[in-house]
Formats: C-alpha cells, sequence, structure tokens
C-alpha cells in the first residue's frame, strides 16, 4: 500500500496532512500537529508498531536501529521529519 | 509443492529422535544438540540470509516451529526465545550491531529475552529495570523473572526503561558479565526442559555496542515488536502441540480394545477425535494468516499474532486435556507426548500475553472498527 502518488513532490506539509488522516482514521480521535501522542496516551502498544509498518509501507523506507527514537515518533510533525530525512538518504544512495 | 525445509525436519528429528520425554522428566535439553541447531541456523531461522541466516519466511519457519512443537515444547521454546532476540537486534539494532549478534545467533551462540518483573508480568509499562549511561558505556539495574532459556544462554537481551526519561532500551548482557546473577526456576509446570531462571542484575556495566541503536526507543513499541515475533512462534508452536495431540489420540482410538471393539467405534470418542481435527485445522489456518500479514508487512501484523496466539493457545491447552482423556493411562506417565502437551499448551495460555490480556488488546481492536 502506498498512500502516496509519485508524482506530487513529498512536502513536509503534505506528508503531515497524510500522517494525520492516517492516525484519525486508525484511532477515531483528533489530533494536532504537535501533540505528544505517547504523552497523552494516544498511542496504545499495538498502534506504535502499526504506526512504523505503515510509514514503512506507504514511503517505501526502512526504519530501523537508532531511527526508532521515541523522539522520532512523538508527534506528527517529528514522523513527517524522519520520512522526509529517510526519503532523503534513499534518494542519495540511488543516485549515488 | 516440493516441501522446501524437508531436510531441516529430517535433520531436527533425527537429533530429538524419541528423546524429549527423557528431556522432560529430566528437566534439561542437551546442550551440544541446541549449539548444533543454532549454528545450522535453525534456532531463528528467518534471519536474512545476508546477515548468515537461512533467510524463511515467517510461514516457512512457523511450519518449522510447528514441527519442533509437535516433538518438544521446551525446544521449541528455546527456538521462540532465540527468535525473538535475534528479530529484536534486526529491528533496533544498529548496521554493526545486526553485523555481529546476528552472526553470532546463527553461528552457535545461545540467547533468551527477558521482559517480565517481579512487579511488571501483564502490566509490562510497570516495569523497573532501569539502563543508564555511564562514563562511555552503560549500567544496568534490575530484576526479571521466568526469562525462558537462560540455562543455555551465552548472552540475554534484556528490555529496560532507559535513563531517567519515559523511554526504553534493549540491552545485550552476557551471562558472565561482573554483577548478573542467575537462579534458575527449580520445577517449572510445563517446558520443564527449556532453562528458565530468574535474573537479578546488580550495577552490570555494559559497552555502549551492546545497547541496541543506543536506547531510548518507545517502551510500547519495543516490546510490542519483541512480542508480535514471540506470539506467532507461540502460535505455531501450540499448532505442532495439536498435530501431535490428534495424532496420539487417533492412533490411540484405532489401535485400543474398548468392550470388543476399537475404542473409535464408541460415537463419544468420535466426537472428540472430530473436535481435536477442528481445532488442529482452526489454530493452522490463524497462524498461517498471522504468518501472511507478517511476510506481506500488513499494518495489522501485530493484532493477527494476538489472534493466532490466543486461538491456537487455547485450542492446545483443551485439546490436550481431550487427548489425556481418551489416552487414559496410556498417557497418563510424565514426559508422554499428551502429558507433555497439557502441561506445556497451559503454560501457553499465560506466556507472551495471558489469555485475558490477547483479549483486551482483540477487544480493542473490536471497538475500533464502529463509530
Amino acid at each position: 500500500m502506498t498512500v502516496h502518488g509519485d508524482n506530487t513532490p513529498l512536502t513536509a506539509e503534505t506528508l503531515q496532512k497524510e500522517i494525520l488522516g492516517f492516525l484519525t482514521e486508525r484511532i477515531k480521535t483528533d489530533v494536532e500537529l504537535d501533540q505528544d501522542l505517547f504523552a497523552s496516551g494516544v498511542v496504545s502498544s499495538m498502534f506504535a508498531m502499526q504506526l512504523v509498518v505503515h510509514l514503512e509501507e506507504a514511503y517505501d523506507i526502512a526504519i530501523v536501529g537508532a531511527d526508532l527514537k521515541l523522539d522520532n515518533f512523538r508527534t506528527v510533525v517529528g514522523m513527517s521529519s524522519l520520512v522526509l530525512r529517510l526519503k532523503g538518504d534513499t534518494e542519495a544512495a540511488g543516485n549515488a | 509443492m516440493p516441501d522446501r525445509l524437508a531436510d531441516e525436519r529430517a535433520f531436527i528429528g533425527g537429533l530429538v529422535g524419541a528423546r524429549a520425554a527423557a528431556w522432560d522428566v529430566a528437566g534439561e535439553l542437551p546442550a551440544d544438540l541446541l549449539h548444533t541447531m543454532g549454528a545450522k541456523g535453525l534456532l531463528c531461522a528467518q534471519v536474512p540470509a545476508s546477515y548468515g541466516g537461512l533467510g524463511l519466511s515467517s510461514r516457512e519457519n512457523g511450519e518449522l516451529t510447528a514441527y519442533v512443537g509437535s516433538l518438544c515444547s521446551s525446544l521449541r521454546s528455546i527456538m521462540t526465545s532465540q527468535g525473538i532476540v535475534a528479530w529484536t537486534i534486526q529491528r533496533f539494532g544498529d548496521r554493526e550491531q545486526r553485523r555481529t549478534f546476528l552472526a553470532e545467533l546463527t553461528g552457535g551462540k545461545l540467547t533468551a529475552v527477558g521482559f517480565s518483573e517481579p512487579g511488571a508480568g501483564s502490566d509490562l509499562a510497570a516495569m523497573q529495570t532501569r539502563i543508564k549511561a555511564d562514563g562511555d558505556g552503560f549500567v544496568i539495574d534490575g530484576e526479571k523473572k521466568w526469562v525462558t532459556g537462560t540455562r543455555y544462554a551465552d548472552f540475554v537481551l534484556i528490555i529496560a526503561r532507559h535513563g531517567d526519561g519515559e523511554g526504553a532500551a534493549a540491552a545485550i548482557v552476557p551471562v558472565d558479565a561482573p554483577g548478573v546473577h542467575i537462579e534458575l526456576v527449580p520445577s517449572p509446570m510445563g517446558c520443564r526442559a527449556a532453562g528458565h531462571a530468574n535474573i537479578r542484575l546488580d550495577n552490570v556495566r555494559l559497552p555502549a555496542t551492546h545497547v541496541l541503536g543506543g536506547g531510548g526507543q518507545p517502551l510500547s513499541m519495543l516490546f510490542t515488536t519483541a512480542l508480535s515475533y514471540g506470539r506467532v512462534s507461540i502460535a505455531w508452536g501450540c499448532a505442532g502441540i495439536l498435530q501431535a495431540c490428534l495424532a496420539a489420540a487417533t492412533r490411540h482410538a484405532r489401535h485400543r480394545q474398548q468392550g470388543g471393539v476399537a475404542l473409535a467405534e464408541h460415537q463419544l470418542v468420535r466426537a472428540h477425535l472430530a473436535e481435536l481435527l477442528i481445532a488442529e485445522q482452526v489454530a493452522l489456518r490463524a497462524c498461517e494468516h498471522a504468518s501472511g500479514q507478517w511476510d506481506s508487512a500488513a499494518p495489522d501484523m501485530g493484532l493477527m499474532a494476538v489472534l493466532a496466539k490466543h486461538v491456537s493457545a487455547g485450542h492446545a491447552a483443551r485439546s490436550a486435556a481431550t487427548a489425556v482423556q481418551l489416552l487414559g493411562s496410556a498417557g497418563a506417565e510424565d514426559g508422554h507426548v499428551v502429558a507433555r502437551a497439557f502441561r506445556d499448551a497451559k503454560l501457553m495460555e499465560l506466556i507472551e500475553g495471558s489469555n485475558e490480556i490477547c483479549q483486551l488488546i482483540l477487544a480493542d481492536h473490536a471497538l475500533s472498527l464502529t463509530d
């Protein structure tokens, strides 16, 4: 499943919108861009893993090792930065 | 369909032979057998070939796990633990840690994983064990209960809190590190030869390279990722218990005479056999689905792992009781395959999320499907 079309450029804004959409659909609660999802108890233990699997599948990235830190998943803004950085790494590697 | 795993199965079958009953009674597995299986990558067969593993899919590894589960649940438990640790390293370790430790786990080194604590069983959020940065390394303090496989392990993976914050960490702790105190669980009710132990960690110093990804992961993400692998593995292991019970019960029903006819001619016995077959097939379907979701990286893979584990463990526990009932005195001696199944399957309803914890997770999901 890839939610993001290949033709639209991936920006922080579109990413945040897509991640918010995924969260709202799955947890049926409105969340803010900078809301701490773990502190507010929005993210259950089962959903924490789903989030990683979803981001990997939707954006064709691998999130492993040190990238799995809490701070990268705490907020929607954090997750979108992580995806953008890993997409950048993938493309840089692909062009090398 | 050619059976890709026929050689592996034959190899393991040859190693185990008819010895599982004696291992159960003695409460110990032969360590050389574990090292032999480990060195062939069979204890964590999903490790990718690029890290020295067999690179099996979840489905293939599941079938192998069920086969081992049908022979000996203690040995299958060792596979579950080794697999959880390998998967957690693959997921949370950095490049160097994946390279180093996965090579060890497919090269004959043995491991175990510590989640539960005296005050944190089902409620893992109550975990007290803590890893703190100290100089250029880390120090770990705490206590872990009922750690499967510790008796044979070269190192254990300890899940703990990280620093003073809310994050978590997973650390590789060699069993011979100063400050590691291991006490075997004297007489476990089931999986008696799986080497369960309680571990006390008293100011244990670790190099920075032993904390996966440097630590600081969300606790929920860390333990759900690790446990999900364990749940799929246990689900398949219980499918193996069901296969063993079905085989023992049908063989007995065909050959044992009662009232001048074979047991199988009694309708009440046939009802039991039908229910055993249904249980075995239902558990297999749940396992296949969970592994299918795992292999296609579906977002509900963790949920389907819980479902499969709950279905399979429940059926195994009930069917093992049925098998003991059918075999009567023939299966009532400790070490007999159905006697072992009866004790081993009951434990499977407790570990990696008790029946009740599984129900809570599944109920949460059911509720999320409606507005």
